[in-house]
């Protein structure tokens, strides 16, 4: 459609219709295409304010009503013209019509009004009789005052406008500008006066102004007094007169007389103003006032009575409980609330009584609280499914996500065990009891009353448990065809879910316990109805009991597995969302103790829809976390699921939040699952290699999708990284916590042997190393790499053969080279491919110089104790400083590639141990203290030695930031953006808005509303770059984890494996890496450089890449300590308690000086010491700010 | 609170929004956001049939009526099904307010009147009347009841 690039919103409503040949107006589609290449700001810019009074822009006007065939002008400065020429004979029939018709229609098409338009307003305001000006009047005065609240910002949306308030103070226009702080103060006057006024017969009027009004800032006082004094004004008068025809309002409109009609109306713009004030909690009248609202005639009334008193309640539970205890005996307001058809307000009818019926007070008057406790009950049969899943919730204990476990444990135990008893009809029928029970079997079908007038022939109800109510309304639910509906309803069952889960964690529910409660279920519903129905009722109850119980075996759990099942086909929905909602809501529901497959069926089937957006991966991967943390034992299981996103969908995932999870569950896995876990992580080395064309997902529509590719190949490293980092830990297997000396048997046995007597000795450790080297050989380039690392990492860590095993293989790689360059050495070309082409021969040879020393002293040692046997000499002192020194040097260059112990490693093997030790007293050199690297002596070891510790590795299902006496991610490292968005999902928090994929932003951004961007431009001149606001990139190495600890970055060399992996990201490892690797490859290039100098030279640069130039290992050490930043300043984000001597006690909010910071851990010191007199000392990092 | 009520036409041309807490910054991430879940189902939908989404605890419902599209977007007590009765009373007002399934033209043409329904169904970010007849009776400065 030729459309003119400058056509607008207002240019379509005021063009000529279309030829009658073209039956489909033009879409606006051509205008956006336009304003995408040429950002319309531009566009508007022209519009400066000498331009926007000379616009004449006379666009053919729409045929209006009023005014046959007349074009109108459509510029604003034409409209704004019109309107003050109207405002002047407003009392004409003709002037009014074109008013409603023309001007003001197109004037609510921008996004905010002018200021200056305000007098013409105030005086229609006076003079004009006509309703419908009126309405409009009232409209623009509203925005006006909301935007003079949000000084000049827009509500958005409709043309965008010039910031009026700049403009005016520009004053560019001349005299004839009114600026916003002149005219505010009138109209609220205005409106003030008019909302005063109680002629019955202006009551709309007042109302209208009352609700405009409201918009005012509330931030004025004189605003907020006056606004006060009118709600108050006409609430006391309503409730004076109301009392005695109160019960006239319920019956509808229709017997309802005018006064109490008009009535009604100011209570409800009262109450609706009353509202939108600021809680004044602690005012009895205005307590009073709201609970009297609660009986109001107007639905809506009713609601806001209900929200200001629920959110009373949550201020001041106690004067709330009894001032609505008063007015809720039975067939009270509160009862009449149920009936009400306002859905909304019996939803805040179930917060109130949810509330209520937890309150303190009522601990002596047990009738009102089980007023309060039946109606939320009675909710559950609500004809509206928003109100019958919010009085679930209720139950359940979510209340606005800021409850315990407790709670969630409390509401589960509720949820199963209570009865809903309906209160005693006013009039009883007593008889027919037959009846009342066939049509009481309606509801039991799962068929809830229809609506509120079902229920207004009150009759008698048997009790019913809660559990079936919820779980058929649940199920009925689950078969709707609405998609809300379903997505509400498998949320609901996410909350069960959680609920269940506290139970089972807090009150120590198993299955057996709960069928046990399944018969106290039972039985009290028969036990209650023999109680308070007559003998033949409770006979047809207990027979109903017994039916129920033997043929349909209803059980919670059969009961619960049925509506899983209803859960299941949900995932059959082509809504993304339900199904990704159906998927946390089966995580949820998922026990550790029945099989998994089901689940994981569903969760293969989906992720081979290419659909799943992101976010929502993303998102059931956090409800994995979620999961994990109220019940550990899941770990091994989730692990299982996790796995299937990290090979179907790696390019969608965050990394870091998935490499939290396989963090926390293989702590959380216990001595048990330690090889599962571990498994489960390692699947994703199976992966194939990430090719340019390669199947990811299964997908053809995948095929040849770089992002993926390179995701997987980040996933992999880091699973490699993973596995060199944990699979000690995973295995149980330290080469210092085995006493005996390396076995010299098993070392003298052949390679295939001892890898066969390895594997036997510990399968899990064995079979990690395994896939280590098949990665070291087979992997990418860049996977290869951390695979040396990691393999090198294990080999120090371990005791033996494991070390030898990975020293031999290394060695063969690095062999393989040294043969070849024999062979060809004068024809070398200057490329070097390395072993086997691995290209990695240049990484391994510092790391084998490391084992080849570990060996060789402990050869040496070896011939050092047997000289002083055979000699039948004792060690002496200089003898034993070599061998400490020995010691020493042996550990800082272990140090170098991973994280060991100080005070227990021994590189020399167990047996040196009691000399090390002699050493050490006679010196007084303190083990624990190491070269001033505390978090060796504390944090770390402490974690070493868990395993030996024995027990503890059951990981408490408490919120990852507030364990005290197991923080898994100080532990393990940080994984800072992982831990952040893990935090941020179980806080329930969120609401920022969905970040865009960079290549489709542009294009799906409408041109209509550039308001703010275009009053910006107009006002400060200065480009204004296009905010996103954060970046998104967290697995970037630049995300702000990674610069923030690369600030305090200990100076480690390139392959020193630990001192800087552990803190960093593992992703930084191929960048590093391959700046290593580039230094190396432009060396290799010297044909000249022999071997062995060139991997000597290779190592130094590997250590000198943070530029700190040193000669030996123990130098980096120094210097580490002398490179100490300036003192930062920090806060304690949560509370911490000390677990060692070492470590400080920390309360949220403290001021800290941060003094440095080592392996996740800050040495900080306290502005005045805390309660244990200790004012330093070593705090986790990530509970600092 | 409802976040923002949002009409666009089925090209995904916002013709009419309203905001309600969210930064200037994060409108244009909603905006596209809403706009794009559009291009990828309403393109078959049915008149009526209404859609849902989610983003962290932010709740999207959304319908389209001739060739309107309608995007309610709520958090914390407007859930996805309290918003439904948002779309509800939206909807059925417009289609007051047209005389039927509106076409991109007609819901210009009534624009004023729209604004002034959304006026009275949606304000300061709650929920206020969902009565279609009631809606009417205020945008024409009528007693609620009589």
């Amino acid at each position: 459609m030729a459309q003119e690039p400058g056509a607008s919103l207002m240019d379509l409503i005021t063009s000529d219709p279309p030829p009658p040949g073209n039956p489909t107006f033009p879409p606006l589609g051509k205008p956006e295409r336009s304003s995408k290449n040429v950002p319309p700001r531009k566009s508007n810019v022209q519009m400066t304010p000498e331009l926007l009074s000379s616009i004449k822009t006379s666009v053919p006007g729409k045929t209006g009503l009023g005014l046959p065939k007349q074009k109108k002008p459509v510029s604003y400065s034409h409209l704004a013209r019109s309107l003050q020429e109207l405002s002047t004979s407003a009392d004409q029939k003709a002037a009014a019509k074109q008013l409603v018709h023309q001007v003001f229609p197109k004037l609510a098409v921008y996004s905010s009004v002018d200021p200056s338009l305000a007098p013409a307003l105030l005086a229609l305001h006076k003079s004009s009789e006509d309703r419908s000006v009126l309405r409009y009047v009232y409209y623009f005065f509203a925005r006006l005052l909301a935007e003079s609240g949000a000084q000049g910002v827009t509500s958005g949306g409709g043309l965008p406008t010039p910031n009026w308030d700049a403009l005016a103070d520009l004053n560019l226009a001349g005299g004839t500008v009114v600026t916003r702080a002149e005219v505010v103060p009138q109209i609220i006057a205005q409106l003030t006066a008019e909302a005063a006024m109680s002629d019955p017969l202006l009551h709309p009027r007042r109302i209208a102004a009352l609700k405009a009004l409201s918009f005012a800032p509330t931030s004025s006082n004189d605003v907020l007094a006056n606004l006060y004094g009118i709600v108050f004004g006409i609430l006391d008068k309503v409730a004076d007169a109301g009392k005695l025809k109160r019960k006239k309002g319920m019956f509808g409109r229709q017997s309802v007389d005018k006064e109490s009609a008009l009535r009604s109306n100011l209570q409800y713009a009262a109450l609706s103003t009353l509202r939108r004030l600021p809680l004044d909690s602690g005012n009895p009248a205005f307590l009073h006032r709201a609970v009297q609202g609660i009986a109001c005639a107007d639905p809506v009334g009713v609601r806001h009575a209900l929200s200001v008193v629920t959110e009373l309640a949550t201020k001041d539970t106690t004067a709330v409980a009894m001032a609505v205890a008063k007015v809720s005996l039975n067939g009270g307001s509160l009862q009449e609330v149920l009936q009400i058809h306002d859905v909304l307000a019996r939803v805040y009818l179930a917060r109130l009584c949810y509330i209520l019926s937890r309150a303190k007070v009522l601990d002596e008057r047990p009738e009102v609280r089980t007023q309060f406790t039946t109606i939320l009950y009675q909710l559950l049969l609500d004809p509206s499914e928003r109100v019958c899943f919010e009085a679930v919730s209720c139950i359940l204990g979510k209340f606005d996500a800021s409850e315990s476990l407790e709670d969630r444990a409390v509401g589960w135990v509720l949820l199963t065990t209570a009865i809903l008893k309906f209160p005693e009809p006013p009039s009883l029928p007593a008889k027919d009891s037959s009846g009342a029970a066939g049509k009481d079997g309606a509801t039991k079908e799962g068929i809830p009353p229809r609506g509120p007038k079902d229920r207004q022939a009150p009759r008698p109800r048997r009790p019913q448990p809660l559990i079936k109510l919820v779980m058929r309304r649940l199920e009925a639910a689950l078969r709707s065809s609405s998609r809300p509906v379903l997505h509400g309803a498998v949320r609901i069952v996410q909350e069960l879910g959680k609920s269940r889960a506290s139970a089972v964690a807090i009150r120590g529910y198993t299955v057996d316990e709960m069928a046990q409660q399944d018969e106290s279920m039972i039985n009290p519903t028969a036990d209650a109805m023999k109680g308070e129905d007559e003998a033949g009722d409770a006979e047809a109850g207990h027979r109903r009991t017994v039916s129920v119980s033997a043929g349909g075996k209803e059980s919670i759990a059969s009961m619960v597995a049925s509506l899983v099942e209803g859960v299941r086909t949900t995932t059959a929905c082509e809504c993304v969302y339900v199904r990704a909602a159906a998927i946390k809501a089966l995580i949820w529901m998922q026990s550790p103790y029945e099989p998994v497959e089901e689940l994981k069926a569903i969760v293969n089937g989906e992720l081979a829809d290419p659909n799943w957006p992101s976010a929502l991966l993303n998102d059931i991967l956090l409800t994995l976390h979620a999961r994990f943390k109220a019940t550990p034992e899941m770990a091994v299981i989730l692990l299982d699921i996790s796995r299937l996103f990290a090979t179907k969908v790696p390019g969608k995932i965050d990394s870091d939040v998935l490499q939290l999870l396989w963090k926390t569950c293989l702590v959380g896995s216990g001595p048990d699952g330690k090889h599962n876990a571990l498994e489960a992580v390692t699947v994703v080395l199976d992966l194939p290699p990430p090719q340019p064309l390669q199947m990811v997902g299964g997908r053809a529509t995948e095929r040849a999708d770089p992002k993926s590719a390179i995701a997987l190949q980040r996933l992999v490293q880091a699973a490699v990284w993973f596995l060199g980092e944990n699979a000690n830990y995973a295995a149980g297997e330290y080469a210092w916590e085995s006493a005996t000396s390396p076995s010299t048997a098993l070392m003298m046995l052949d390679g295939d042997k001892m890898v066969a007597a390895a594997s036997s000795r510990n399968p899990t450790l064995a079979g990690a190393i395994t896939r280590l080297q098949r990665c070291a050989i087979s992997g990418s380039w860049e996977v290869r790499i951390i695979a040396a690392q990691a393999l090198v990492t294990v080999a120090i860590r371990s005791g033996e053969p494991y070390r030898i095993q990975i020293y031999e293989f290394m060695h063969t790689l690095a062999q393989g080279r040294t043969r070849e360059k024999v062979v060809g050495a004068e024809a070398t070309n200057g490329e070097d491919q390395g072993a086997s082409g691995t290209g990695l021969s240049s990484i391994i040879a510092p790391m084998l110089r490391v084992l080849d020393e570990i060996y060789k002293g402990q050869d040496q040692f070896v011939k050092d104790t047997r000289e002083h046997d055979n000699a039948k000499r004792e060690w002496s002192d200089d003898d034993l400083k070599k061998l400490y020194d020995t010691h020493e040097k042996l550990l800082d260059l272990v140090s170098l590639y991973c994280f060991v112990p100080r005070s227990k490693y021994l590189p020399l093997g167990p047996t040196s141990a009691k000399l090390i030790n002699l050493y050490r007293n006679e010196h007084r050199i303190d083990a624990s203290a190491g070269y001033n690297d505390p978090a060796v002596a504390t944090g770390i070891s402490d974690l070493l030695d868990y395993g030996a510790r024995g027990g503890g590795v059951q990981y408490p299902p408490v919120n990852i930031e507030t364990g005290d006496d197991l923080n898994v991610t100080s532990e393990w490292g940080n994984n800072q953006p992982g831990v952040d968005r893990v935090n941020a999902f179980m806080k329930g928090g969120g609401t920022d808005a969905p970040e865009d994929d960079a290549e489709e932003e542009e294009e799906a951004r409408p041109s209509i509303s550039y308001d703010d961007m275009w009053a910006k431009t107009l006002l400060d001149g200065s480009d204004s770059s296009d905010d996103e606001g954060g970046s998104s990139g967290s697995s970037s190495p630049t995300s702000a984890a990674s610069s923030r600890h690369g600030s305090t970055r200990f100076p480690g060399g390139l392959f020193t494996g630990g001192q800087a992996s552990r803190r960093e990201d593992p992703f930084k490892y191929p960048s590093t890496a391959t700046s290593g690797m580039k230094d190396m490859s432009t060396k290799s290039e010297s044909p000249k450089t022999s071997g062995r100098k060139f991997t000597t030279s290779a190592r130094n640069d590997s250590m000198n890449s943070d530029s700190t130039t040193r000669d030996s290992p123990r130098m980096s050490f120094d210097a580490g300590s002398d490179d100490r930043q300036e003192p930062q300043f920090g806060k304690a984000l949560y509370d911490f308690t000390a677990g060692g001597d070492e470590e400080l006690n920390l309360t949220a909010g403290e001021e800290l000086e941060i003094e440095y910071e080592v392996d996740g851990w800050f040495m900080v010191k306290k502005k005045r010491p805390g309660r244990d007199g200790k004012s330093q000392g070593l705090v986790p990092v990530l509970y600092v700010s | 609170m409802i976040l923002c009520v949002l009409f666009t036409n089925r090209a995904g041309n916002v013709l009419l929004e309203r905001f309600h807490g969210l930064p200037a910054e994060e409108r244009l991430h909603w905006r596209s956001f809403l706009v794009k879940l559009t291009a990828e189902n309403l393109k078959t939908a049915r008149d009526d049939e209404v859609f849902v989404a989610s983003h962290k605890s932010v709740f999207i419902v959304y319908t389209v009526i001739g060739d309107i599209c309608i995007f309610a977007v709520g958090k914390e007590v407007y859930d996805e099904l309290a918003l439904m009765e948002v779309l509800n009373a939206v909807t059925s007002s417009v289609k007051e307010v047209c005389r039927k399934d509106p076409s991109e033209r007609l819901f210009l043409e009534k624009y004023g009147k729209v604004c002034l329904c959304l006026d009275e169904i949606i304000s300061q970010g709650a929920l206020e009347h969902t009565d279609k007849d009631r809606i009417r009776r205020l945008t024409r400065l009528k007693p609620l009841a009589e």
